[in-house]
């Protein structure tokens, strides 16, 4: 009975003290809540920054490589800016003339391409006149929309709306390497200043917090750039062998497009179809491109991102979708890259901050049980 | 090497990491790390967790389950089994020792409680960073367990009769 009684105890005790740390946790969501509505409205800034931690990160082993032949943190994130600063001198000087010919190619041809698009949609218009109405007057609206008088292509952007538009990324281009740097040289600095902040007992967990992330991120940033380049080289493939022009091109946009889950593959699908449709003016070959990509994204879900990324970065598809839509509403494109993994390390984190709490409270309710014999040696492994 | 280039060490030691190079000395004397080479060591001390701890911070509890190892750089930690009548230390352990060690091998708890008895700067390694190192680093895992075994078989040696009273292995 008294053993009863003194395990009511214990529990009791427990959830007296649950309650009490209710406050702190409602707390805790509250501040979430409006760190993320902060978040939300500078939200330029914040990319800018979540830019800068990835390709801190990205370098962060190559700094590593400089440390490990005994160099200084400091001079050795001089040393990698310098090299960073030689590359882009000698690309410029290399491939820019080459890449900037491109460019102005497809630029020159741009009116020729709209012109073939608007062709071959009114063909399509005109072919299913008679027996689907319904896709004739949306295909009729969209040449309407985007081809019109008043139509997307025609608006001609004025010198203050450019200026306006180029102003972030001019400002991404000076503070993006600046938050690099400083991420780079101050990192280990910032490390040791939180873990000296952090409370003996809670050290342990805080490390555990730490190296979940550092693995799980480190394991989807490797796992995506490999995916995408896979994605890249079997689109292309594809595309090369159904007869489909700029394969290529279109290839290296599917890789990229593809660090976007679920929405990347339909971009590159439904460009890779509007050029099948300019090139055939007809539907066969789209639906071919529909089936390749299929079959593509097929073989990345069951084959490739369980190797690649594998089980550590997975939530479940409900979650991930609400994840990217949520996340696109509040921080648009780059939330859409960067909301797995962060929405991922929270649940980890989660996970492991609640099986601390549980273990303390295991613990404060077990102390006064342990009893052990006692080792007579004063060196023992513990 | 590039650190052993004696011009290296006449012209450039403003570029050279001499506290990291001291930690790694400290490391190579202890028998945890001992034999291990210096590149795979350096590697180590740049991945792995570092925190200081004032005189007296307790560092863990005896019966916390142990998810880390700790090396100690700098100052001295006492190692202090708890009992009813009184608190017995057990050791006081100096830079280049180590504790916690079993926490690599299992989930395990803390035989005894760790204190720092001066200001003290320890490693951590996790258990999760050393499962890594044996998935993808098995030369430093190898020598890390190979020290590890040489430690508890020469614990067992020490301890034969009292091992044969108790029949419990460490």
């Amino acid at each position: 009975m008294t053993d009863e009684r003194h395990k009511n105890g214990t529990s009791l005790t427990d959830s007296r003290k649950l309650r009490n740390q209710m406050p702190r946790w409602v707390l805790i969501l509250l501040a979430l809540g409006v760190a993320a509505v902060i978040a939300s409205r500078i939200t330029q800034l914040l990319m800018m920054m979540i830019a800068a931690v990835v390709i801190a990160y990205i370098f962060s082993s190559v700094i590593k490589a400089f440390e490990r032949l005994g160099i200084k943190r400091s001079v050795a994130v001089i040393l990698l800016f310098v090299l960073a600063g030689v590359f882009v001198i000698a690309a410029d000087l290399i491939f820019i003339p080459d890449l900037k010919q491109e460019v102005m190619n497809v630029y020159a041809k741009c009116p020729e391409f709209s012109h073939q698009i608007k062709d071959a949609l009114l063909l399509i218009a005109q072919d299913s006149a008679g027996r689907y109405p319904f896709i004739e007057s949306s295909i009729m609206n969209l040449v309407d929309n985007v081809f019109g008088p008043s139509g997307f292509l025609e608006r001609t952007p004025n010198a203050s709306k450019i200026l306006k538009q180029a102003t972030p990324f001019i400002m991404a281009f000076i503070l993006v390497p600046f938050f690099v740097f400083f991420l780079l040289k101050d990192w280990p600095g910032v490390k040791k200043r939180v873990m000296a902040w952090v409370p003996p007992s809670y050290v342990e967990t805080t490390i555990s917090v730490i190296e979940e992330i550092n693995i799980l991120v480190g394991k989807y940033l490797r796992g995506l750039a490999v995916d995408c380049f896979v994605i890249g080289v079997l689109a292309s493939a594809g595309l090369w062998l159904i007869g489909i022009n700029y394969h290529i091109s279109l290839g290296i946009l599917s890789g990229v497009a593809n660090i976007v889950p679920y929405f990347g593959p339909i971009v590159g699908c439904t460009v890779s179809s509007l050029v099948a449709l300019m090139q055939y003016r007809s539907f066969d070959p789209v639906w071919n491109v529909v089936v390749l990509y299929l079959v593509i994204k097929l073989m990345d879900d069951l084959i490739m991102q369980p190797l690649l990324i594998g089980k550590g970065v997975h939530l479940h598809p409900m979650l991930l979708v609400i994840t990217l839509i949520v996340v696109e509403n509040l921080f648009g494109i780059m939330g859409m890259i960067l909301g797995v993994p962060v929405v991922t390390a929270a649940q980890k984190t989660a996970a492991i901050l609640l099986e601390h709490h549980r273990e303390t409270l295991r613990r404060k309710s077990k102390v006064s049980l342990i009893e052990r014999p006692l080792v007579k040696s004063p060196v023992r492994p513990i | 090497m590039f650190l052993d280039n004696k011009i290296v060490r006449r012209y450039f030691t403003w570029a050279l990491d001499t506290t990291r190079e001291s930690h790694l000395a400290t490391l190579s004397d202890g028998p945890l790390f001992k034999g291990m080479d210096k590149k795979l060591l350096r590697k180590l001390v740049i991945d792995l967790i570092e925190k200081k701890y004032s005189a007296g911070d307790i560092i863990f509890h005896e019966g916390e389950s142990g998810k880390a190892v700790y090396v100690v750089l700098e100052g001295s930690v006492k190692i202090i089994k708890e009992s009813n009548l009184e608190n017995k230390i057990l050791s006081v352990l100096g830079p280049g020792s180590h504790f916690g060690e079993l926490a690599l091998i299992g989930h395990t708890s803390r035989f005894a409680t760790a204190v720092a008895d001066k200001d003290s700067l320890l490693l951590i390694m996790y258990k999760s960073y050393f499962d890594d190192l044996i998935r993808y680093n098995s030369a430093t895992s190898a020598r890390i367990l190979l020290n590890l075994a040489e430690i508890l078989s020469d614990y067992i040696h020490r301890n034969q009769p009292e091992c044969n009273d108790e029949k419990v292995l460490p």
